[in-house]
């Protein structure tokens, strides 16, 4: 036969992509269960950790089921907030419900609207209160979780994730714990612009400590993905501006 | 070629990374812990060895004008899946998300493609099979060997457990990239001075 003939070439090409496109097709349904149970995990370990309930490595050598137990234990409450910052629905404790990555991907273009948005706040028996932020980085996307204080204005800790970064140093966000440390202590200016500012130059000092404020150093070497984390979290902590509104109301 | 030498040449005499010098970029990339080392040898032996055997299985039917296409379609598919694989499991998620990008770049690692075309598509499938997983093999043995120094040095641990005693200062020249080079370099120097028909005149 001849294999270098156009009509048996174009045929060869269309199966060989047909079977590979079927088999990668069948393996990615089969084990997708599975994958959505890690990121699951995942995404649980995080908000955990800015939270402050552990370190990423504790969570890690848990394990999966550990993980979901501890969260299990922690956790009062877990809702999504509208632009008002009124409870739109809860998020089912029982199955452990936490928004995925997608699922804040897919909000994150209504809070870039403004409006029609429904995002999650996760409300610990300890009065912390955990909010993720989804944003662009450098490469491709960054996010993470923020945890206030019961004040629902101090910053109690931050754990900050992304896809593709530059590893050693927009990849920094996530792997240098100086960074995230960086948040612990500061607060975020609900109601005023920016909410909350990555700056580069230093955020002002004293005594070789950040002043409390609302600004934090920005990466040396990854101005574009900590720009790209300054616009996520004022964006997203600017979309919950009204929700922690509602935690002033009721001190005064 | 005996099937002896198929298989052992690749690990030492005609090794792909320090005598061929392909695969150098994920080489740099994936060896600052062995645990991640160790799971992208398996994964490059996985891709190289099955992509090997299947391209070599279809040799004869593959027409010669698309001929890289339907190579590049098999690796990509064994990449994806040996990804996939590593995302399902529990004890796998954490290297797989510590490798990200390297493991789909697993693809573009010339020793993967350097094979297929200059062994695969010549030779028998069992012989390819075992070449591909030798070739691997020897990237993997590299890695780890460059692994070893650059976690012990670098964090004093290996496989994540705690080795130097704690008052070592680890050495975070190590941990970056450009010590991965040198030691590779170490590596070529004393593979050459073992091996003399290596050496230009």
């Amino acid at each position: 036969m001849n294999t270098n003939s156009n009509l048996y070439t174009v045929i060869y090409t269309a199966i060989i992509v047909t079977v590979v496109a079927a088999v990668l097709a069948f393996v990615s349904q089969s084990l997708k269960g599975k994958q959505e149970a890690n990121e699951k995990a995942e995404t649980i370990s995080q908000m955990l950790t800015a939270g402050g309930f552990g370190s990423k490595a504790e969570f890690q050598a848990m394990g999966n089921v550990k993980v979901l137990e501890t969260y299990g234990n922690e956790i009062e409450e877990a809702f999504t907030v509208d632009a008002e910052g009124a409870k739109v629905a809860d998020l089912d404790l029982g199955q452990k419900e936490v928004f995925s990555r997608s699922q804040l991907k897919a909000q994150n273009y209504k809070v870039k609207d403004g409006n029609g948005y429904a995002i999650p706040v996760y409300k610990f028996k300890n009065g912390i209160t955990v909010v993720p932020v989804y944003g662009a980085g450098l490469w491709g996307p960054v996010w993470g979780y923020i945890a206030f204080e019961a004040d629902g204005q101090t910053i109690h800790g931050a754990y900050f994730d992304h896809e593709s970064e530059t590893a050693g140093l927009g990849a920094k966000i996530k792997d240098d714990p100086a960074f995230q440390a960086e948040f612990v202590g500061e607060k975020a200016f609900f109601g005023e612009s920016p909410v909350f500012a990555i700056v580069k130059g230093g955020a002002p000092k004293e005594d070789g400590k950040s002043v409390v404020d609302n600004q934090i150093d920005a990466i040396t070497g990854a101005t574009m993905t900590s720009n790209g984390l300054d616009a996520a979290i004022n964006m997203w902590l600017g979309a919950y501006a009204a929700y922690f509104g509602t935690f002033k109301a009721e001190e005064e | 070629m005996k099937l002896k030498e198929t298989v052992l040449d690749p690990i030492f005499k005609s090794n792909p990374i320090t005598v061929l010098v392909l695969g150098i970029c994920s080489s740099l990339a994936v060896t600052v812990t062995m645990k991640g080392a160790l799971v992208m040898a398996i994964s490059v032996m996985a891709v190289c060895g099955i992509s090997s055997l299947i391209l070599s299985t279809l040799r004869n039917t593959i027409p010669g004008r698309v001929r890289i296409i339907v190579q590049l379609v098999v690796v990509a598919m064994m990449v994806i899946l040996v990804d996939q694989i590593l995302k399902s499991f529990e004890s796998t998620f954490p290297i797989d998300k510590q490798l990200s990008v390297y493991i789909s770049l697993i693809i573009t690692n010339c020793i993967v493609m350097g094979r297929i075309e200059a062994f695969a598509l010549g030779n028998k499938p069992i012989p390819s099979f075992l070449d591909g997983l030798a070739n691997g093999a020897g990237y993997g043995l590299v890695l780890l060997i460059v692994a070893f120094f650059r976690e012990l040095l670098g964090s004093g641990t290996l496989f994540g457990m705690q080795i130097m005693p704690a008052s070592y200062v680890t050495n975070n020249l190590v941990i970056l990239p450009p010590f991965a080079l040198i030691l590779l370099g170490c590596i070529v120097w004393v593979q050459r001075s073992i091996q003399k028909d290596l050496q230009e005149k």
